[in-house]
């Protein structure tokens, strides 16, 4: 009877145990659940070192996001290029047919659902959101306040530069109605007004009420990247809001050539090392790849390019801790994994367009620089093979080494699969797993000098006001200067310089040349300048978001 | 009620007070057959007991007015007065209406009391042959309950579905519980140690469970011992397995005239890949029992090779059962332990796919590289390969170099403790904790091409590690009071439930080793990574400790002999769910009526039951209520934390609401159930788009629908003659998604790579069926060697580019449904003298799977003549541009002869020491009917997604099945010979 009691009693001690165990608080332990900075936190990784451009503030979280899609595939920078008349994305067969959306994207076919608009979308939101929750720390700077409106304008800007009517959303979980393309272009501009301090860009533009600085860290906005935004965005205002503003864009670029830190490339300002050297040149003769140094042009684009001169404002990148720029993977063709020792092999999609590719003169700079063309070699100089083409011999031996040819024979759907130029403007280095380290230009001098000029022409309705900065340009690319010039030929010069910079589609639409006909693609309508809203986007809002037109 | 309490206490009074001369009693205890070995003989109220002997034989010591109990499973029990007697003769009579009992939630009930659909399936019944998982045992076994396993990896776990989709989130798959451990593992039950299954199919049963019964509940009871003497018993398995069926590709011949590229040898890769795997198990068990105190133990040896060239595991299993009584048998502890250790051999799923379409005439080893000048060889290990094509690789290279294993250990014990507080009255306590501990391991060496780095100059050969930990802890205690008078029985439980589990794990991976002259994963140190530490790779992660508390209560209620009314409701929360929205109540209800009580039919019997139970399902992320941050370097900066998912604070119960109609009937020969169900999934749990511009993210886990499932079970039994018995049972039902967050839809399930992204072939839409394959409609080639589509919505333009699938002039069509829609398993028991042949055939129809092996590799692309072609019956010779249609949707249906066991029992001398034994024979996957052109035409209920080089791109889909990828295992032919012997 005792040990009934005893038992009795234990069981209902245990009973009030866990009768009084009623708590369901989750404790996550391996997350943060909220924001912090952590300052003094650096990296160092040898050949990409970013440490000269450190920055200890509150506001890294918002700017590491500009890594989405800014130089990888399937999101804004695949938009920008192969709906321009850059490269193309070929059906190689059985490879890279992908539900058609790179070949609708070339031939403007696309369409509401289209994969990479719908992560451009979502990407540009994401990035925005993170602003907007940095925002609402307390205890930022001035200084650190206007960057990320800054910042958050520019992301607005890619929006309304793509979609035209979006949401402009400025706090974390709120909903805004979609506003015009004229009401986001007075927002993106207001903003970084406000940002620099002034009401309106002119001649003789005093910054000296700016809450940015001038501090020379790329990865930062200071009032040089404002600025050459703001160029931008008044070189394409008439696009935008049927209103031209080239003056302004050619003042606000001028006054960053006159008043900034910054430099042209030149071979004596810009010299690094080249990480992509091979250990046996064999037959190679491309220097891009043999050389000990990439001098001038090629260096502010090469993995080491963190503290170029000609750089205003890039996106860090880097192999270890800053993903999402991979465009070894996406433009060679398999065999080239042996010329760089990468840790993959790439997928052979990208293919820079045959008229593209010609336009370049021989002895540019920027041709050797910016392509690989010809017989590719093995990091131990032999000649590489296309072991996957059909070509063989008499014997029935292989006989066709890897030779990337300018001439592409069509986009569908037996693209060859070593034709298109590929590009080589942010060089690789040896050993590169799957992420790069190459620094991604958002503005750079060289833009500058060719928005004044074309500022400055398109104000006066003379082309030849264009000629003095665009010579700048040529002659650092080592061409003849031109004497004289017309739309035409200044479309050209930009496209030679901001290859593979996400500033072709742009262009094209200014110069009203993105309906043309061009490689593989036909003339296309005029609505397609505007891409269409992603149905997931229409869908998950509700119906507070309406289609473009022609959609 | 209190007249009855004091009554039985007194009577326990009485018999405990009666004391008089002790005097021996001997005996025999026999039936209609004979002696009677191992029959209990119990003083009734005490712990005095003995057991008979072979012969019948008991002898025991009574006092005068002692009552004698004589039991015996199977017979009536029978009592005897001691006044007097010296010998006792006892003939128990079989118990012809012998009650089965079958285990329900937190208790048993009588089976005629049952009001919900269960299913008791007991060891007679399971699946013969080597059984490398429990849940195999029960395949095709229960109407409804689906069980499939692709392919048949010995390494990989089943699918399993009761009822279809109960659930598009987290528990897809029922609830196990075993020996009254909710939430238990399968993996650490050997089939070996398994008595019985019971299966719960429909809510009003698993509601007890709560929020874990929504997909059905799963109670497996192992075996115990029985009084008497120690008894062994030995089962023994060796087996042979090779390849049933493989993919049609090209042989050598073929691929030369189809214009692929010669490279001089004829290598059959399938046949280099695989062989004949030779597997055995072993279990002996000993079981018995002395005083008040029976147990049983056992250990089981599984080595178990795969037909895929280093594949297989080894395990061990150890249980130990004991069961004791104390306190004048008012106290029952229960103590059960098991440990498993398996050691795995994964090998590379990718092996599977490169055996399928690498070059037939390539060698398997060359001396030279001829595509490589420069290299021999030997840098790659000797293997051919053909560098530069993407994603093909020597398949002989993997699965030879590759070492991709595992260690798994799994500990688990219980302990149940119960206290009869009065006659009435009992209260039982259980404690159980269960831990899995995972330890994988992968080596690449330096000379492997893939994932090797094989020539590279530096760099070469990378090991990765993973470890994680899995803990779960339950404590329950519940009472349970039984009420019996004037044919009026009440049984009411009440009960707490405290259940807890956290996950954690870690992993590095490291590479650079010096040569290949050893597993460097075993001397990590000589890693050059370790001079760079960018390339190291390292994680660590330690979930939340994830809590459920519920509070249940049950009252089961008998009325007239002839009635039957359960009732329960469980009150639940969980850590998971949003502030506010943690709690959920569960309530079930379920009547059953013998109607032939009331209106005298010609069945023997006849009862119908109607039941109605509400149960939830939890989402399987965790911390989805509450914004979590990642670290991120800020290139150079500072460190900072970005938002890294979006919250949903609201985050509700999904909760599931079923109802039952069952039929059970029998009459002379013939047996069987019928269940009508209707359910409805509200508020389930899915990651779904939302507005990015709002949430910053544009995935968000969100209730985000409904879906509505209808479906029909029937079993039948019928006695054909006294050497044959045949049963069989189908079952069909049909899913609809009736709301959707998202009203246009979604389509999901994405092709892959190469050149078939953004190829979604799946359709989620709302008011239609789950598991549409959404494909243009193939029609014929045209002369340019493309697909010519129909016309489908007839309006003279085709829209069949992929991103249009959901236009409105989109021409797009259900091409097939990845469910099937009838189910089938029929099994045949035949005896004849020492004979036995057990036959069970199982069926599948009306599902269709996208056979991707042909969606890739079957059209005849010039430019990927080194890839060998798909060349099924179904294959268009013309067609030379692979994109997605109807063309590689397949109908699935099939028939097969499942398992087919012949045995034999010896017959023993009644002195031998061996008490029997039998050899069998045993043929799994004996014959195949279907015209299915890929390697199983079995439905793939969940789609594990593509696979390329770098690994799985994405997995897990429940809304996406049907689609049959290119990873799934080769399907094996097994031959057993079994042998068992019980002492």
């Amino acid at each position: 009877m005792k040990n009934f009691k005893k038992s009795i009693y234990g069981l209902v001690s245990i009973f009030a145990i866990v009768i009084a165990c009623t708590d369901l608080e989750e404790e996550l332990v391996s997350d943060f659940t909220e924001g912090t900075t952590i300052p003094g936190v650096t990296i160092d990784i040898a050949a990409t070192d970013g440490s000269s451009q450190a920055v200890q503030d509150q506001i890294g979280a918002a700017f590491e996001k500009l890594r989405g899609g800014t130089a990888g595939h399937n999101n804004y920078w695949s938009v920008q290029s192969v709906s321009s008349d850059e490269m193309q994305v070929g059906q190689k067969g059985g490879d890279w047919y992908d539900g058609g959306i790179w070949l609708d994207m070339h031939r403007h076919e696309y369409t509401a659902a289209s994969e990479p608009l719908t992560n451009t979308w979502n990407t540009a939101y994401n990035s925005i959101s993170e602003v907007n929750l940095t925002l609402a720390k307390t205890g930022l700077s001035a200084n650190e306040i206007a960057q990320l409106k800054v910042l958050r304008a520019f992301l607005y800007w890619r929006l309304m530069d793509l979609f035209g009517n979006v949401k402009v959303v400025t706090a974390v979980g709120q909903d805004a109605p979609q506003s015009s393309r004229v009401e986001m272009f007075n927002f993106i501009e207001s903003e970084i007004l406000s940002a620099l301090g002034i009401t309106a860009v002119s001649a003789s533009t005093d910054l000296t009420n700016s809450d940015l600085n001038t501090s020379s860290k790329k990865y930062r906005i200071n009032q040089y990247a404002a600025m050459g935004l703001l160029s931008r965005i008044y070189l394409n205002a008439e696009v935008y809001t049927g209103t031209a503003r080239y003056q302004e864009a050619a003042d606000a670029a001028s006054w960053v050539i006159d008043n900034g830190p910054y430099e042209l490339t030149t071979k004596s300002n810009s010299v690094v090392k080249n990480l992509a050297k091979v250990a046996n040149p064999g037959d190679n003769t491309n220097p891009m790849l043999i050389n000990d140094e990439l001098v001038g042009y090629p260096a502010m684009f090469a993995p080491n390019n963190q503290d170029n001169v000609e750089l205003i404002w890039t996106v860090p990148f880097d192999g270890t801790n800053g993903s999402g720029m991979n465009f070894h993977m996406m433009g060679l063709h398999q065999p080239s994994q042996f010329t760089f020792n990468f840790d993959s092999q790439p997928w052979n999609g990208y293919q820079t367009l045959t008229a593209f590719y010609n336009a370049y003169e021989n002895g540019d700079v920027r041709k050797q620089s910016n392509f690989l063309v010809g017989q590719q070699y093995s990091y131990a100089g032999l000649p590489l093979n296309d072991w996957a083409a059909d070509d063989f011999d008499a014997s029935g031996q292989k006989s066709l080494g890897l030779s990337y040819t300018p001439e592409i024979n069509q986009l569908a759907p037996d693209s060859e699969r070593q034709s298109g130029a590929r590009m080589y403007k942010f060089s690789h280095a040896q050993f590169e797993r799957n992420e790069k380290s190459n620094d991604f230009p958002i503005i750079r001098l060289s833009e500058m000098y060719m928005n004044r000029a074309e500022g400055l022409a398109r104000a006066a309705g003379d082309w030849s006001l264009a000629i003095p900065d665009t010579n700048v340009i040529r002659k650092r690319a080592e061409v003849g200067e031109y004497t004289s010039i017309d739309a035409d030929e200044f479309l050209a010069e930009r496209g030679r310089e901001f290859y593979q910079e996400s500033l072709r589609r742009i262009d094209l639409i200014r110069f009203g040349k993105y309906g043309e006909a061009w490689q593989f693609k036909s003339a296309s309508p005029d609505y397609k300048k505007l891409m269409p809203i992603p149905t997931d986007a229409i869908t998950a809002s509700n119906g507070t978001l309406t289609q473009n037109s022609g959609y | 009620m209190k007249k009855l309490l004091s009554f039985n206490l007194s009577l326990i009074m009485l018999l405990l007070s009666v004391s008089a001369l002790a005097q021996s009693i001997t005996g025999v205890v026999s039936s209609e057959d004979g002696p009677l070995p191992g029959a209990t003989v119990q003083i009734k109220g005490t712990n005095t007991g003995t057991s008979t002997d072979f012969d019948g034989n008991f002898s025991i010591s009574a006092d005068d007015g002692d009552v004698l109990v004589f039991s015996f499973v199977g017979f009536t029990t029978q009592e005897i007065t001691v006044s007097g007697q010296d010998q006792i003769t006892v003939s128990l009579a079989a118990d012809n209406e012998l009650e089965e009992v079958v285990v329900t939630g937190y208790g048993t009930q009588n089976e005629k009391e049952i009001t919900s659909a269960v299913v008791q399936v007991t060891a007679e019944e399971f699946n013969k042959g080597p059984i490398n998982q429990a849940s195999q045992l029960l395949q095709g076994k229960v109407a409804g309950l689906s069980i499939y396993n692709k392919g048949g990896n010995p390494n990989s776990t089943s699918v399993i579905r009761l009822r279809g989709l109960s659930t598009v989130g987290a528990n897809v798959s029922p609830l196990v519980v075993v020996d009254g451990v909710v939430g238990a593992s399968l993996d650490n039950v050997d089939p070996n140690d398994i008595e019985s299954i019971n299966v719960l199919k429909d809510g009003s049963a698993a509601a007890i469970y709560g929020s874990r019964g929504s997909s059905g509940v799963i109670i497996v009871t192992t075996k115990g011992g029985e009084s008497g003497e120690l008894s062994l018993s030995y089962n023994g398995q060796l087996s042979s397995s090779s390849i049933l069926n493989r993919i049609d590709i090209m042989d050598r011949e073929e691929f030369i005239n189809a214009g692929g590229s010669d490279l001089g040898a004829d290598t059959d890769w399938t046949e280099a890949v695989t062989r004949n795997a030779i597997s055995q198990i072993h279990n002996i068990a000993a079981s018995g029992g002395f005083n008040n105190t029976t147990f049983r133990i056992s250990a089981n040896i599984r080595e178990k090779e795969g037909i895929v060239i280093n594949t297989g595991f080894e395990q061990f299993n150890t249980r130990a059962n004991i069961s004791t009584r104390a306190l004048k048998d008012k106290l029952k502890v229960d103590f059960n332990a098991s440990f498993t250790q398996r050691q795995s051999s994964f090998g590379n799923d990718l092996v599977l796919k490169y055996a399928t379409l690498f070059n037939p005439t390539a060698p398997v080893y060359t001396t030279g590289s001829p595509f490589f000048p420069g290299n021999s060889g030997d840098v790659i290990g000797g293997y051919f390969e053909t560098f530069g094509l993407f994603d093909s690789f020597n398949p002989v290279s993997i699965a030879e170099q590759h070492e991709q294993t595992g260690e798994k250990m799994e500990l688990n014990y219980n302990l149940s403790m119960s206290y009869d507080i009065t006659d009435n009255l009992d209260i039982q306590f259980r404690a159980a904790r269960q831990t899995s501990k995972n330890n994988n391991r992968n080596y690449i060496p330096g000379t492997a091409l893939l994932g090797g780095n094989a020539l590279s100059p530096t760099r070469r050969g990378l090991a990765d590690f993973d470890d994680n930990r899995f803990e779960f802890s339950l404590y329950e205690i519940f009472a349970t009071y039984n009420l019996n008078s004037n044919g009026f029985n009440m049984n009411i439980t009440g009960g707490y439930s405290y259940q807890e589990d956290n996950f954690r794990q870690r992993s590095f991976g490291l590479g650079d080793f010096p040569d290949n002259s050893m597993d460097f994963s075993y001397n990590i140190d000589a890693s050059q990574d370790l001079n760079n530490a960018g390339f190291i790779t390292a994680n660590s992660y330690r979930g939340p400790n994830n809590k459920i508390i519920a509070f249940f209560g049950r009252a089961n209620v008998v009325i007239d002999d002839a009635i039957y009314v359960n009732a329960s409701v469980r009150q639940e929360g969980s850590t998971k769910l949003g502030e506010g929205n943690k709690w959920g109540t569960f309530p079930a209800f379920g009547i059953g009526a013998d109607l032939n009580k009331y209106f005298g039919t010609d069945f023997d019997q006849l009862k119908i039951r109607v039941g109605y139970g509400e149960t939830g399902s939890l989402p399987g992320p965790t911390g989805l209520s509450q914004i979590v941050y990642n670290f991120a370097y800020d290139s150079g900066g500072s460190g900072n934390t970005s938002q890294a998912r979006a919250a949903n604070p609201d985050l509700k119960w999904e909760s599931k609401a079923e109802t039952n109609l069952g039929i059970d009937f029998s009459s002379g020969k013939f047996n069987g159930a019928l269940d009508l169900y209707t359910r409805d999934i509200n508020d389930f749990i899915l990651e779904t788009r939302v507005d990015v511009a709002t949430y910053g993210f544009d995935r968000r886990f969100e209730n985000s629908g409904k879906i509505n499932t209808q479906g029909l079970e029937l079993n039948l039994g019928y006695e054909v003659s006294d050497n044959y018995q045949t049963n069989i049972n189908l079952s069909t039902y049909k899913t609809t998604l009736e709301e959707y967050v998202l009203e246009n839809g979604d389509i999901t399930a994405n092709l892959g790579s190469p050149g078939q992204n953004a190829t979604d072939m799946v359709l989620i839409r709302p008011g239609e069926a789950i598991g549409q394959i959404w494909a243009p409609r193939f029609e014929s080639v045209n002369a340019d060697g493309s697909p010519q589509f129909a016309d489908i919505n007839g309006d003279g333009t085709l829209t069949t580019s992929q991103d249009k699938w959901n236009d409105e002039d989109a021409d797009f069509e259900a091409a097939g449904n990845g469910i099937p829609t009838l189910e089938m398993g029929w099994s045949n028991n035949l005896s004849f003298g020492n004979w036995s042949v057990n036959a069970f055939f199982r069926a599948a129809f009306g599902h269709s799977l996208v056979n991707t092996f042909r969606a890739f590799y079957e059209p005849r692309l010039a430019s990927q003549s080194s890839y060998n072609f798909v060349n099924t019956s179904l294959a268009e010779p013309n067609l030379t541009v692979a994109q997605f249609s109807s063309l590689y949707v397949e109908k699935a249906d099939f028939f097969k002869l499942d398992n087919l066991t012949v045995a034999y029992n010896f017959d023993m001398n009644e002195d031998s020491f061996i008490q029997s034994a039998q050899l069998s024979a045993n043929v799994q996957n004996a014959f195949v009917f279907t015209n299915y052109t890929g390697i199983d035409p079995e439905p793939a209920l969940v789609d594990g997604g593509n696979i390329v080089a770098s690994g799985p791109v994405s997995g897990g889909n429940v809304l996406a099945p049907g689609i049959d990828r290119r990873t799934n295992y080769f399907t094996a032919r097994t031959i057993t010979l079994g042998l068992n012997i019980n002492f």
